[in-house]
Order: structure tokens, then C-alpha cells, then sequence
């Protein structure tokens, strides 16, 4: 009696956590469209500040967030992130080495990648941190580009196809 | 004959004339990797202060000691002033641009923005062309 107790209270607990993860983590698949006029200024187009995507592919599953990256005329970006934050490659454009990880933070999406790429003024590093959050059919990506100690921030929403 | 000739010649060159400015006023996404960019500080050495985009020449210092000449695509001239900066501003000045590698791998970057170190003047670049 006691072990059919403490069995069912382990379940209970278990299911319960379970409740309580797929509550606070929302589902990013899909295929998004960046939104240039509901984004911030630069974004996209002749100079954007940040490089944002103009379309994200995205599947979710409760282990994993696949997310492909493609913009016009520029060579795609993937990557299957585990959403325990473990480390994974990022399959970039020839000449480009990346690698990232992903995890939630409540209900947003913490993306953080480091991407490394020769040229003529030596090795170039840049950092950067994407929070994703989810609003209806609006997602909206916070992406922060750390580079030579400079900092700058962006924001870019994409409405959902 | 002559006639023919000078005619011929006239239409070859208001040819030329249209293509040379559609050649300068390329799209982004076709010249520069947008998956690449980067910030470079250096001095500027020279500037193209023609339409449809102004080029500001810049002498980099690598991490090696050895300077690299970049060639800077911003905006027209107009766009330039219009956030304050003036011709005379440029040779000689300090300069911090952000953008992105040119696809070919050359020294050529265009520029999302940049700043004079000196004078503080910055400028943000605002074509939205892809």
C-alpha cells in the first residue's frame, strides 16, 4: 500500500511538472515572415543594423527547436538546437563557422550563437542573442550583436504564413 | 554613310550613359554577405562623393600591423548631408563603420552606419532597397 502511495505520488508529480512545462513553453512552428513595417528601424533591406531573416522555418518538438533562416539572394542558415542548452553546430554558408544553443526562459526562447569567419581584416567574432516571444500569430525576435566590444540591439517581428 | 555613322555613335553612347548608373545603384542582397558583418576602424585616406552612393576609402590596421585600404559603399551624398555630414568632414578623420562583407571577399564593406570619432558625427544608413 505504502509503494502503490509513493508510486502514484511520483506519478502525480511528474504528470504535474509536465502540465507545468508545456503551460509556460509556447510552440514557435511554423513559417514566419519578417514584418518590416511592425519591425524596428533597419532591420532589413539595403543596411539593416542587425541581419534579420525574411523567413524563419520553424519545428518544435518538446526536445528540440529546428530553425531554418533564409534570406533574399543570401545563403541559408539552420540548426537544430536541443532546448536543454546544449551546444550545437550551426550549418552556415561556406566560410562561416557557428555554433549555438537554445533553451527557454519562462516563456521566451533564448537563442545565443557565436559565429566566426575569416577576412581582410583578420578573424572576425560575433555574438549574438536572439529572445524569441510568441504573441498570437506574431513572433517577435529581441537580437543583440556583440562584436570588437561594441554592442547594439534590434527588434524584428514576423507574422505567421 | 556619315549620317548613319553619327547615329550609331549617339545611340551607343546614350546606352552606355542609361546602364553605367543602373550598374552603380546595385541591390544589397546581390554585392554583400549578409551573414557576415562587421566593424573596422580605421582612418580615412579617400572619398567618392558621387550619387548614387557616396565611397569613403579607409586604411585598416590589421591585428598583424599590416594596413588594408577599404573601400566603404554608404549612401548618396544626399542622404550624408541630410544627417550633417559634409564633404570636408571626411579625409583624415577616425572613422568606426559597421557593415557587411562584400561577397567576393575583397576589402569592401557597406556600411549600416558609421561614426567620426573625432567630430562624434554619425550616420545610419535608411535605403531599404533588398
Amino acid at each position: 500500500m505504502k509503494q502503490l502511495m509513493i508510486v502514484l505520488g511520483v506519478a502525480l508529480t511528474l504528470g504535474v511538472q509536465a502540465v507545468a512545462l508545456a503551460q509556460t513553453r509556447p510552440d514557435f512552428s511554423g513559417t514566419w515572415r519578417l514584418n518590416v513595417g511592425k519591425s524596428g528601424p533597419n532591420v532589413a533591406g539595403n543596411t539593416p543594423n542587425i541581419p534579420f531573416p525574411s523567413q524563419i522555418a520553424v519545428k518544435q518538438t518538446p526536445t528540440d527547436i529546428s530553425v531554418e533562416s533564409t534570406s533574399v539572394r543570401q545563403q541559408p542558415v539552420s540548426a537544430v538546437f536541443k532546448l536543454d542548452g546544449s551546444k550545437v553546430t550551426v550549418q552556415a554558408p561556406e566560410g562561416i563557422s557557428e555554433t549555438g544553443e537554445a533553451k527557454f526562459d519562462g516563456g521566451n526562447l533564448v537563442i545565443t550563437s557565436r559565429r566566426s569567419f575569416s577576412s581582410p581584416a583578420g578573424d572576425v567574432v560575433v555574438d549574438f542573442k536572439e529572445i524569441w516571444s510568441l504573441s498570437g500569430s506574431m513572433l517577435t525576435i529581441e537580437k543583440t550583436r556583440t562584436q570588437s566590444g561594441d554592442t547594439s540591439n534590434s527588434k524584428a517581428v514576423y507574422d505567421k504564413t | 554613310m556619315r549620317m548613319k555613322l553619327a547615329f550609331a555613335t549617339i545611340s551607343a553612347g546614350m546606352l552606355l550613359a542609361a546602364t553605367v548608373p543602373v550598374l552603380a545603384h546595385h541591390s544589397f542582397s546581390a554585392t554583400y554577405d549578409g551573414n557576415k558583418p562587421i566593424t573596422l576602424k580605421g582612418t580615412v585616406s579617400k572619398l567618392g562623393w558621387q550619387n548614387p552612393h557616396a565611397h569613403i576609402y579607409v586604411d585598416v590596421k590589421n591585428p598583424d600591423g599590416k594596413v588594408v585600404t577599404w573601400e566603404v559603399e554608404s549612401a548618396g551624398p544626399t542622404a550624408l548631408l541630410k544627417q550633417g555630414l559634409r564633404k570636408e568632414d571626411f579625409i583624415g578623420a577616425e572613422v568606426v563603420i559597421k557593415g557587411f562583407l562584400a561577397k567576393d571577399g575583397t576589402p569592401t564593406v557597406n556600411a549600416s552606419s558609421f561614426t567620426l570619432v573625432e567630430s562624434k558625427k554619425e550616420f545610419v544608413n535608411e535605403q531599404t532597397t533588398p
